[in-house]
């Protein structure tokens, strides 16, 4: 699958602002089933410094430095990928949860696709007890890692409501899971508190979903989001699974991945510290274009 | 009897009081007893010292003790209700205990060889982990017990290490077990605290004990900070670098030590706020401009260290830090990420740890510790588990315990044995399971003067130094206030108290002075930074309203006091004098009463405009620039606080009120006579006078305008005269009464009255000359620009041009020269400026 996608971030600050310095991450990910074909990036002001790298987890990073006043910051970042997953074996290559739980403790390497960085609490998702008590029945014991984890996830479809209004990115994952509430990110952290609190490896994944308009409807250019779901790590035999609690779904060939991480903080599109006294809005629009 | 049979006695007296009720426990080592109740060898001196003292001149010798920490403004308490009294009045955690533990040389050769072994062993470890993590590949070191760490900053891994050192300082907490030999109870790596107190209890007790410190031949800790300094210093690229001192800011539990080690170390005190990253490099803001810090010393957690790549909520950082040492434009000690081996998981693979890569054993074991992220080890502990002490594997808080303190499980119930358990299974990589440890016990010095054995832990410190580590002489010492003697029960301690290395010969005499030949004379030090600056300012105008205040309510009283109220020609004044109080915040509303009035306007803190208020500011103010203020002027701001505060709603009299304000601003010009006679001429003294000047001129137009109309009664006048305290001078001068024109020239246009609102404008104006300028063109900021023609306007005026009008303009410019001294000199970027998410 070929997809164009432009992503346009614009903050507006009530007073002018004569220092910046951010972090974006919107740069979709090269990895194993996905190719990016071109990229671009552009930035008003005009930043005096601009830096890109890759950081610790893979993920393609632009560091900014805006030193003129301005009352207004557009990112905007266009990108050509082209995501070609395999489709997952028929049959269940998972050993049981208990086996991948210790197989993950016992990992013997740093590199980022360790299953040792997704093991613990991290700074948005605290070992919530709660969590670990609603996922835990999804895994009776000896049950294979991949069924446990692909019931989980349709549990969390199933039992909780998409609500933009019911959180916001500094909700704790506490209040989403109460009140079974919240959108991708927050049905993403709770999956994730609940393996982990299991002993199990789970990552946050960020990035794009295609939509597909109803039948006979055009598809709105700017009416698509930033999605995020959940990379379940199932034993070294078959490693990183795609699951997508907020549509029951694998992660597949409609998912566009930008980043990858222990939660949102890691992962955050664009952070960065202003030196400022007014407030500020923001503004976001997104495009994924299906070119078949 | 002779008299030296007498003071033989009377000496095995004093020793019989000193030891008579000590008693070790069982069980556990003491240091100045051995098993059979015989006084230790390296004790008999110093009790043999102690015992010549008779009470009174110990007695003594101790307050000297006491008194060097309180002049040093260590434990001086006014009293503490909040984290921030504690700091303001510099109190400390840890207040000292009067005697010294002594440690023979041969015994601490060995643990000095301990510690630097285990600094280079944990430095090493530290190296491999951000670089090419060897150690894990092979499987010397489980992964996850690295990973989960909040402290293994992984934007550093593979980062460049500027000055090739993560570990500048590094502090191990030992304790004596009941075999005799020491054991490492933990490591601290992050930014190891206790250095400064250390250094701090030896001033103290080599002062009260002179001869005694010199005649045991007590190694000294100069050498110690000197190494420090050079080890810190050496991996800078400039040759005079600048070396930032990075605090968490006053309200940090160890501020007080931060601020006294920058000051002996003469390190720049700053905080997040005053960093700002150009170019890849690290400045600070400063009154002239930005200034390339080169090396940090962090007092802050690592992760707190960059709000753009790692904790995003942290404002304690610099946003761009990890990207300055990327770049190797800063030296960041210790290495951000070093907390990772601070682990209690790490200890238990130091053991095998040190073998692999030293090919030695441990010279110093650790408390026995299991990590149960493995399965064997996790066995170990829950079948031993009675037995055991469970703690985080890393820094979290387990269920039922604080500060990551250990959980004896002999002290738990049924049902929280079972939970641990239950958690231990389910993820066992959390936790580790720990011996626990008895350690040995010291004495004390108890309220009767007789000494109690308290158990102690002891933090040793290493830091390298280009010749290689370092180890301080001595450390820091801290006992417990309980009699159990459990290492984990430890906690933080009671009291601390100097650690004596006795040499077998005389020791050296080392101060931090290098050879005379390389010390070059400076007169001024570095640059201010704009926090600083600010903060003085700041300073100097709360201090000049209070004293505005004061000398409002003094007034009324004195006037309360011998006039007749009921008299209608004497009601003008007093009402004017109760109006301004009102106006200024300091008193509630014209229907109380008068007395009510004064009385708030000198005690009600909760008024914003009142003394007390007022001094409340100037504390805080004070607080934060405490590293450039004398100790004689933190007294001072104590003392006046005291007066201020009154914890009865019981009015004075107002005698009694006259008196409070007569005291307090008695107080206040011994303070600005310190800071005229003993603060140095450098920039910061610059901005406290600036601040003092433009809020008494701006006070005395406010009297002018409020008493000093046109049509004024005399009686108006006089009180004017009385405000700015020129009664004297004015009958001197003029033989008839007092006039509109010659009183209001003494108030505002005449340059000999010390108090006129010219006089304080020429003042700023030669001040504010003299600060630095940034722009290259030659022309004047604008600063300069308001004071020169503002002094120019008074100096040339006369009082025929005077109304309330004009007054008021004054007062309006001097406000505009205030705003424009803030915009250039303080926060670069405005005085509001805040920190945001973008």
């Amino acid at each position: 699958m070929l997809y164009n996608i432009r992503h346009i971030t614009t903050y507006s600050y009530n007073t002018a602002v004569p220092f910046a310095r951010c972090v974006l991450r919107m740069f979709p990910r090269e990895e194993p089933g996905q190719r990016v074909l071109s990229r671009q990036l552009v930035v008003t002001p005009r930043p005096s410094e601009s830096r890109e790298g890759i950081c610790f987890f893979g993920n393609r990073v632009a560091t900014l430095t805006i030193d003129q006043p301005h009352r207004a910051l557009t990112v905007s970042v266009t990108s050509r990928v082209e995501v070609i997953h395999p489709a997952l074996a028929g049959f269940d290559l998972s050993p049981s949860w208990e086996a991948v739980r210790e197989e993950a403790a016992a990992g013997a390497g740093l590199e980022p696709e360790s299953p040792v960085h997704y093991l613990y609490q991290s700074r948005l998702v605290p070992l919530d007890a709660g969590a670990l008590a609603y996922a835990a029945q999804s895994f009776p014991p000896g049950r294979s890692m991949l069924v446990g984890a692909r019931d989980l996830m349709g549990r969390i479809h199933h039992d909780f409501v998409y609500d933009p209004k019911a959180t916001v990115v500094s909700t704790p994952l506490s209040q989403a899971l109460e009140n079974r509430r919240g959108v991708c990110q927050d049905f993403a952290h709770v999956m994730i508190a609940g393996l982990r609190g299991l002993g199990l490896p789970a990552a946050y994944v960020s990035g794009y979903l295609r939509t597909i308009p109803p039948p006979g409807q055009k598809r709105l250019e700017g009416a698509d989001a930033s999605h995020a779901w959940v990379s379940v790590w199932c034993g070294q035999a078959l490693g990183w699974v795609g699951l997508d609690p907020t549509n029951d779904m694998l992660a597949g060939n409609d998912h566009v991945i930008v980043a990858r991480g222990r939660d949102y903080a890691d992962v955050s599109p664009l952070d960065g510290v202003i030196i400022g006294s007014g407030g500020q809005s923001i503004d976001v629009k997104v495009d994924v274009e299906p070119l078949g | 009897m002779s008299r030296q049979a007498e003071s033989q006695r009377s000496k095995a007296e004093r020793r019989r009081a000193l030891l008579g009720s000590y008693q070790p426990l069982a069980g556990v080592h003491d240091e100045l007893m051995d098993a059979d109740g015989h006084v230790r060898p390296q004790w008999e001196n110093l009790l043999d010292e102690w015992t010549n003292y008779g009470p009174d001149e110990l007695a003594r010798r101790l307050a000297l003790a006491n008194r060097h920490l309180s002049d040093a403004g260590v434990s001086y308490r006014v009293r503490a209700e909040s984290a921030l009294d504690d700091m303001l009045s510099g109190e400390r955690s840890w207040p000292m205990s009067h005697l010294p533990l002594p440690i023979a040389e041969d015994e601490w050769r060995t643990i000095e060889a301990g510690v630097i072994q285990r600094a280079s062993l944990l430095e090493a470890v530290l190296r491999d982990l951000y670089g090419p993590a060897r150690l894990v590949a092979e499987g010397a070191l489980p992964a996850a017990a690295v990973a989960g760490s909040p402290d293994f900053l992984r934007p550093l891994k593979g980062a460049a290490v500027p000055g090739g050192q993560h570990l500048q300082l590094y502090a191990c907490d030992l304790g004596r077990g009941p075999d005799g030999n020491w054991w490492v109870l933990g490591d601290r790596t992050q930014a190891p605290s206790g250095a400064g107190y250390a250094l701090e209890n030896r001033l103290a007790m080599a002062r009260a004990f002179p001869d005694l410190y010199r005649s045991m031949n007590v190694e000294r800790l100069a050498s110690f900070f000197q190494g420090f300094r050079a080890g810190i210093v050496s991996g800078a690229k400039r040759a005079d670098p600048r070396i930032c001192l990075l605090t968490p800011g006053p309200l940090s539990e160890t501020y007080f030590e931060q601020a006294y080690l920058a000051r002996y170390l003469g390190f720049l005190l700053v905080e997040g706020n005053d960093l700002v990253m150009r170019n890849d490099m690290v400045h600070v803001r400063t009154i002239a401009g930005l200034k390339r810090a080169d090396v940090i010393w962090r007092r802050i957690d690592g992760d707190f260290a960059d709000p753009l790549e790692l904790n995003v909520a942290s404002r304690l950082g610099v946003a761009g830090m990890l990207q300055a040492i990327r770049a190797e434009n800063v030296v960041v000690a210790n290495g951000p990420g070093s907390g990772v081996v601070e682990s209690r998981a790490l200890m238990s693979f130091l053991p095998t740890l040190c073998q692999t890569i030293l090919g030695e054993d441990l010279r110093l074991p650790n408390v026995a510790t299991w990590w149960c992220g493995q399965p064997r080890e996790r066995a170990t502990v829950l079948d031993r588990l009675g037995e055991m002490a469970i703690a985080s594997a890393f820094r979290a808080d387990l269920r039922g315990s604080s500060n990551g303190e250990p959980l004896l499980v002999s002290e738990l119930d049924a049902a929280a044995r079972k939970d641990l358990v239950h958690a231990i299974e389910a993820r066992g990589i959390d936790f580790v399971g720990q011996e626990v440890v008895k350690i040995s016990t010291m004495p004390v010095l108890d309220a009767r003067g007789s000494l109690q054995a308290r158990p102690f832990a002891l933090r040793v410190y290493a830091t390298a130094t280009p010749d290689g580590w370092r180890v301080m002489p001595g450390g820091f010492c801290r006992t417990s206030d309980r009699l159990d003697a459990r290492a984990v029960t430890m906690r933080e301690g009671a009291r601390s108290a100097d650690v004596w290395v006795l040499s077998q010969k005389p020791v050296e005499q080392i101060t931090l002075l290098p050879p005379p030949d390389q010390i070059q004379i400076r007169r001024v030090v570095g640059n201010l930074p704009s926090r600083v600056a600010d903060n003085l300012f700041w300073l100097g105008r709360y201090l000049e309203r209070a004293e505005g205040v004061l000398r409002l309510t003094r007034t009324l009283l004195g006037r309360m006091i011998e006039t007749d109220i009921r008299m209608p020609g004497q009601q003008d004044a007093i009402k004017r004098l109760s109006g301004l109080l009102v106006a200024w915040g300091a008193a509630p509303g014209a229907r109380t009463p008068l007395l009510r009035q004064a009385f708030t306007a000198l005690h009600g803190a909760d008024h914003y405009g009142s003394a007390a208020a007022c001094i409340r500011e100037v504390r805080r103010t004070a607080s934060v620039t405490r590293e450039r203020l004398s100790v004689d002027a933190s007294r001072l701001i104590d003392d006046l606080t005291r007066r201020l505060e009154r914890d009865t709603e019981q009015l004075p009299t107002e005698g009694e009120g006259y008196e409070t304000a007569d005291r307090a601003l008695r107080a206040l010009a011994a303070f600005a006579g310190l800071a005229e006679e003993n603060m140095n001429r450098g920039a910061g003294w610059r901005f406290l006078e600036i601040g003092r000047r433009v809020e008494r001129a701006v006070t005395t137009c406010r009297f002018a305008r409020q008493f000093g109309e046109q049509n004024a009664t005399p009686d108006c006048l006089d009180v004017l005269l009385d405000l700015i305290d020129s009664q004297i001078t004015y009958r001197s001068r003029y033989l008839v009464g007092v006039a509109f024109h010659p009183v209001i020239d003494m108030v505002l246009f005449d340059e000999y009255n010390p108090r006129s609102v010219a006089f304080q404008i020429a003042r700023i104006d030669a001040e504010v000359a003299a600060l630095p300028t940034v722009r290259e063109d030659g022309l004047m900021e604008a600063p300069r620009r308001i004071s020169l023609k503002l002094s120019a306007d008074v100096a040339t005026a006369r009082t025929d041009q005077v109304d309330r009008a004009y007054v008021l303009s004054v007062e309006q410019r001097l406000m505009g020269l205030s705003e424009a001294v803030a915009n250039r000199y303080f926060l670069q970027t405005g005085a509001d400026a805040t920190v945001g998410k973008a």
